[in-house]
Parts: structure tokens; sequence; C-alpha cells
């Protein structure tokens, strides 16, 4: 073996050795070719919502969003408090100030999941990566975890469906709720209803990254989560609330 | 005490077809019901995704609560060996059982998917009350059955006092299970208490005895067989004694609530301007299911009173239906505080409006139909009841 | 009628694409038939819970794959319709699908 390396096969190699890393840290952030391995919690998909800059007109645009990716809404016999509801527009109004504001309120994703607590039979459950799901194979449809969630999140399914979206199965008797488009997200998307506005009033990313755009912001910026006293530590945060 | 003798009702009476015909009829259209809602999905009831829980919990939740109380009988004279109960054992078996099962059978077909029962049996969440309650309940059944055939069968008596204890233990457990399936709600107000717990099982021993008074009196008068008024007063006072302790523990539930500011709203709406929820309060569950039963078991007009009794029973129980309605969707119609210090405009809030549906309701009766039909039948074919109860049998204290 | 749905009483007749795969994709035929149950648990668990979204975890996949059209309109017809790739083998022992209750019977449009 030479001692010594010419200064041709270094500048080379240490070229292509940089070439290599800087192509490949790109591909791992842009290729998301079909996970082969279970999802790890080395990341947590989380959302900061920022009321201020987000009108009612937008919020409107988010609930049709989620609409049209999932396709709930248009159930024809339910009625009133029946119909499914993955995401709603809430307007709230200070009772000091008088001061409206509007958000939309969804699954939280919490990291204590009341939901998944009182589930009898494990359906309710959070993924490694902190999105919530109900599991419908093995849901029963008890409901309990409609009585435990604080947030009003999740819909029951009152009558046969029909025309499923294919990246959605949903079904008569089982409970569902916004899942953070989780079949988008492992593909390296983005969710739906954040997709569908402007991106400084929604921010969606990985909680854990210190250097995501959401980590980032929620450093700067004063920002609560809905019900804070609970300790659900929700992956959803607001800021203007 | 002379030797009591257990024996099966004999003769063949159109009573006894009348009454499980009309019953296996409403057992019928309950299951009719049940067809008509999993077929068609629950937007056919009046349950929705704000009041999750509706009528066919309300009665499963009073029967299986009834169930764990029905059992103090036969508890009292296995655990804490009071002699005059020991006749009463085996139909305090009998009914916690028949009662729980008529509960459970409600549960479990207002389902969204009861096909998948098999599902909750085999998948557990050990975090879940709600799994620990399926545990116990089939426990439950396991235990009693054995109980009962420890009483039953001569050479097993003496071992019935120790499956006795368990009994007791395990439904205390029970109780204090279903009643947790609300108290460890944190997200509504009218729940997150953990003194549900406990109020449960004063609960129970009050709706328990009640309807085992009534089935009693009802059994004996029927098959016109004898039963003393020591053994009615009796069961009469220890009703009055519980249906004084519910109140005093719904006091301190409520007080208590009003007094913390944070669940005021729930209780302004509970007991003042909830409307149809207010008046089931104060007239059904106060009134009706609490001061009145009281004022007939012990008033010196009422005192003693068979009749009197009885519709203190009934009343106890209507009381105890209400209870349970303010309480389950009472507790859901009243929206969740998410924004204190803001009032929502828009997109949630306000009372949730319910009507309990026709299907919701036939269910329920068929389950306290399922309920009666199974005592019937074991009575009647099986040795539950003393041939007769009168004075000079039951009565310890006796005298000539 | 029956004509079109007898020639689809094969699971592999008809014009679904598995008819005219050349190569093996998943298990043999009878392994799958004894042990779809399991495998269908297995992978909706890696799918759902685990998010492992592979081709071969995803029943789009399967249904992609196994769906027929209709001759005459050009549409697919759905999976577990009578004669259909489901039902022709489920019908003939008698067990229920509970997959369809929930899960799209057709590719999706576009597809």
């Amino acid at each position: 073996m030479s001692e010594s390396i010419n200064r041709r096969d270094f500048i080379k190699t240490s070229t292509a050795a940089v070439g290599i890393t800087t192509i490949a840290s790109g591909i791992t952030l842009t290729t998301f070719a079909a996970n082969k391995d279970p999802v790890k919690n080395n990341k947590r998909w989380g959302m900061l919502i920022d009321t201020k800059r987000l009108s009612g007109q937008e919020i409107d645009i988010m609930v049709n969003a989620c609409k049209q990716e999932h396709g709930w809404g248009s159930e024809k016999h339910s009625v009133g408090d029946q119909k499914p509801s993955w995401i709603k527009k809430v307007k709230v109004k200070d009772r000091l100030t008088q001061k409206e504001t509007s958000l939309p309120l969804m699954c939280q994703h919490c990291e204590h999941p009341p939901c998944v607590d009182v589930c009898p039979t494990n359906a309710s459950m959070k993924r490694n990566d902190g999105i919530v799901l109900v599991d419908r194979h093995l849901c029963i449809g008890c409901r309990y975890c409609m009585m435990a969630c604080p947030y009003d999140a999740r819909s029951f399914v009152h009558e046969d469906l029909t025309n499923q979206k294919a990246h959605m199965p949903r079904g008569k008797g089982t409970v569902e709720s916004c899942t953070l488009c989780v079949h988008k997200v492992d593909e390296g998307e983005q969710p739906a209803c954040v997709a569908s506005v402007n991106s400084e009033a929604i921010i969606f990313g990985d909680l854990k990254d210190s250097n995501s755009k959401i980590s980032k912001t929620l450093r700067k910026i004063q920002s609560t989560q809905i019900r804070a006293d609970l300790n659900l530590n929700t992956g959803v945060r607001y800021s203007g609330i | 005490m002379s030797n009591i003798r257990f024996e099966q009702i004999q003769g063949r009476g159109s009573g006894f077809y009348l009454l499980t015909a009309f019953l296996s009829a409403l057992i019928i259209v309950a299951l009719a019901s049940v067809y008509y809602m999993e077929h068609n999905g629950h937007f056919v009831t009046g349950m929705s995704n704000r009041i999750v829980w509706g009528t066919p919990h309300v009665f499963a939740i009073f029967l299986i609560v009834a169930a764990s109380g029905a059992l103090n009988v036969a508890s009292i004279s296995s655990v804490f060996h009071k002699k005059m109960y020991k006749p009463l054992s085996r139909l305090s078996g009998l009914v916690a059982l028949a009662l729980l099962a008529g509960g459970l059978m409600i549960l479990v077909l207002d389902l969204g998917r009861p096909d998948r029962l098999i599902v909750a049996m085999t998948e557990y969440n050990f975090k879940s009350i709600f799994a620990w309650n399926i545990i116990l309940y089939n426990g439950f059944f396991v235990i009693v059955g054995i109980y009962l055939w420890m009483m039953f069968e001569r050479k097993m008596n003496r071992f019935s006092s120790k499956v006795g204890i368990v009994a007791f233990l395990w439904r205390l457990i029970l109780t204090t299970g279903t009643g947790s399936i609300f108290g460890f709600l944190v997200a509504r107000q009218a729940y997150d208490a953990v003194i549900m717990a406990p109020m449960f099982i004063i609960m129970s021993f009050s709706f328990g005895l009640a309807f085992f008074i009534l089935i009693l009196m009802a059994s004996y008068k029927w098959t016109e067989r004898d039963l003393g008024d020591a053994i009615v007063n009796r069961l009469g006072n220890l009703l009055g004694v519980f249906v004084a302790a519910v109140v005093y523990f719904v006091g301190i539930y409520h007080v208590g609530n009003m007094y913390l500011a944070e669940n005021s709203q729930v209780e302004n709406f509970i007991l003042f301007n909830g409307g149809a929820y207010t008046q089931l309060f104060w007239y059904g569950q106060i009134l009706l299911g609490g001061l009145l039963p009281i004022a007939l078991i012990y008033s010196p007009s009422t005192r003693g009173n068979r009749s009197m009794l009885g519709l203190a029973s009934v009343l106890v129980m209507v009381g105890g239906l209400a209870q349970i309605y303010v309480l389950i969707i009472g507790g859901q119609a009243y929206p969740i505080e998410m924004f204190p210090g803001k009032d929502i405009v828009e997109g949630y809030g306000g009372i949730a409006t319910y009507v309990p549906s026709a299907p919701e309701i036939l269910l329920g009766i068929g389950g306290i139909s399922v309920s009666l039909i199974a005592v019937i039948f074991f009575i009647k074919f099986l040795p539950f009841l003393p041939e007769s109860l009168a004075d000079e049998v039951a009565d310890p204290h006796h005298k000539g | 009628m029956a004509t079109i749905f007898a020639q689809y009483s094969n699971n592999l007749s008809g014009n679904s694409d598995a008819t005219y795969r050349t190569t093996s994709f998943h298990e043999s035929v009878s392994n799958i038939r004894k042990m779809h149950p399991e495998f269908l648990k297995h992978k909706r668990d890696e799918t759902l819970r685990k998010g492992v979204r592979t081709e071969e975890n995803s029943l789009k996949e399967c249904i992609n794959c196994h769906a027929n059209t209709n001759e005459n309109t050009g549409h697919y017809i759905g999976i577990n319709d009578q004669g259909q790739f489901c039902s022709s083998c489920h019908k003939e022992v008698s067990v229920s699908v509970d997959c369809f209750s929930c899960h799209r019977t057709t590719p999706a449009e576009g597809h």
C-alpha cells in the first residue's frame, strides 16, 4: 500500500466523496420510494396552524380538500350531527374582547391520546411516528373513543358506503377520523388540507427535527395546544388563539 | 329456624304461558329492531356523533348496575352471615346473572359491528377500562355460576361462603369498573369524577334490591306461596337505606362539581336550565327515584304495606333509569369545553339534540324482557325458590 | 348475462391483468388459497400499523391486478361481484367476505 496519495487521486476521490454525499443526502430527502421498513419513532409529524393568516374561506377550502381526498361528506342518509366531520371550521369569540377567530379543528394527534387508552380492541392506535389512526379491521364500533376524545374529532359511519376512495377504505359501523393523510405522508407528500392553502398559514413537518420549518417556527412564535391543561402534548398546534 | 325446602314451581298455570309469550314477543320485536339498525346503519336511530351512546346504553348500564346489586342479598347471607337472607341466596344469584345477561345483550347488539364480538374477546387493550369490564363481566358469570352450584349441591354447601366472598369482591370491582367507564373520561365536564365509581356501587345496591324485591314478591304472589312480613320488611328497610345513600352520593357529586368553577356550567345545565334533562333530574331522579320511595318505605301510614313497597321499588327503578339517562345522555349533550374564556359561535357547540328513537327503546325493553324470561324459566324448572318463606319458617327470631 | 359471468367463474379466466401475467408475483395458488386469511391479516398490519406500503402488502394492488372489465362498457367489474375473483371461491365454500363493506371493489378511476 503506498504511503502517499498523489494530488490527482486525492482530488478525484474527495470530489467523488463530497459529490456522492451531497447527492445521497439529496436523494434521501426527496426520494420516498415505498418504505420497506416499519415506521420508526425518529420522526414525529405535526402541524402548526397560524389562525391570524388563515381566512374563513381558506378553512372552507381545507375542509373541502379533505372531503375530496378521503371521500367523506356525501353521505345520503345521515342527518345533522350524524354526518362525518373529519375536520371542521370552528369560529370562537373571546368573551372579554369580543374578537372572533376561525380555526380548523381536526384530530390533534396527541402524544398521549385518550382515544387510544380507552379502545377495548387496540383499534385506536398511535403509529410510531405519532400519527393517531383507527385500525378499522379491529374496530367493533363501540364509540367509546368518541366519548373520550376531548376534541370531538371522531366520526361514526352511520350508513352503508359505496364508491370509497381506493386509498381510504371506510365503512358502516366503524369509527373514523383525520389520518393526517398518512397515505400521502408515507409518500413524502403533505396532507391534503395543508397543500390546499398557502404555505405560511399552515406548516406541516417533523417535530423531532430541530431544523425543520415547523420546529424553527414553533421556537420563534407563540403557540398553544387546545386544552393544554389536559397534558396530551398534541401534534397540532395553533398560534393566534 | 326450621329447614327451608326449595321447590320448582308445579302446575301448568296459564299465567306462566301468557307471561312468557308476552316477554317473547317483546324479545322478537327487539331483535327485529336490531336487524333494522344493523342493516341500515345507525342513521335510523337518534344517536349521532355528538350523542354516541343513547337509549340502549341507558337500559344496558341500568341492567348491568342492577345486576351486581342483585347479588347483595346472597352476599349478606354468605359474607355477613345473616341467616334470614340464606333462603333467598339462590334467587339472588339468578337475578344477578339474568340482569347482567340482559344488559350485555343490549350492549353487544348496539355495537356498530356486532359481528366482530370475537375481536372484542380476543384483542385486548389492558389500558382500557372497557376491556377490563369485558373480563369482569365474563368472570362474573363464571363466579356466580360456581356460587349457585355450591348452593345447590349439598356436598359443596360448606364452600359457598368462601365463593360468596369472592363473588362479593368481584362484583365490587365490576361495579367500580362500570362507574370508571365514565369516571375516567377527562374530556367531558359531566364525567371526569372519581366519585363515579363509589356512586355506581351504591346505585347498584339500590337498583338491584328494587328488582329483587319486585321479583320476589311477584313470584310468591303468583305461585301462591307464603312470603312472611319478616323478610319483606327487612328488605324494605334495606331498600330505604340504599335509596337514601344514593341521594347522598348524588348530592355530594353535584355540590362538589358546582364548587369547582371549571365544572359549574355543566352543573347549571343539568340542575337548572337543561330543559328535559333538568326535569328528568328533579322529577324523575330525585323526586320519584329518591324522596318518594323513602317516604313510602318509612312513613308510618305506608310502612309495612307490601303494595307500597312494590310501588316504591318501581319508583326506584324509574328514578334509576332517569338518573342514568341524565348521566349518559345529558352528559354528552352538554358540549365539550374546548376554549375556556371563549364562546364557540360556529362549527361546534350548543346542546346536542337527541330524541330516543323507537328501535332504541324497543331494544332496551327487549333486554329487560330477556332478563325476566330467564328468571321465570329458571325458577319454574329448577328449585330456586323456597316452598315457603312464611315467618315461622324464615324468621330466625320468630316466637312460637 | 349468464354467459358473461360464466366465462369469469375461474380465477384466472376473464380479462384481468393477472390473467396475462407471465411472471409469478406471489405464492403458489394452492398456498394462497389455504393461507390467504393469514397473509391478508399480516399484510394489513404491515400497511396500516407499520406503514410498510409496498406492492405486496397492498390490497389495492390485488384488486388492480385481479379485477375484470366488462367487455361491453369497458368499466371495471366489482371484484366481489357474483362470479368474480373473490366470490367464485367464497360462494362455493360459503365463507362471507368482510373486506368490501369498507374497501373499494374496483381499481380507482384513472388507474
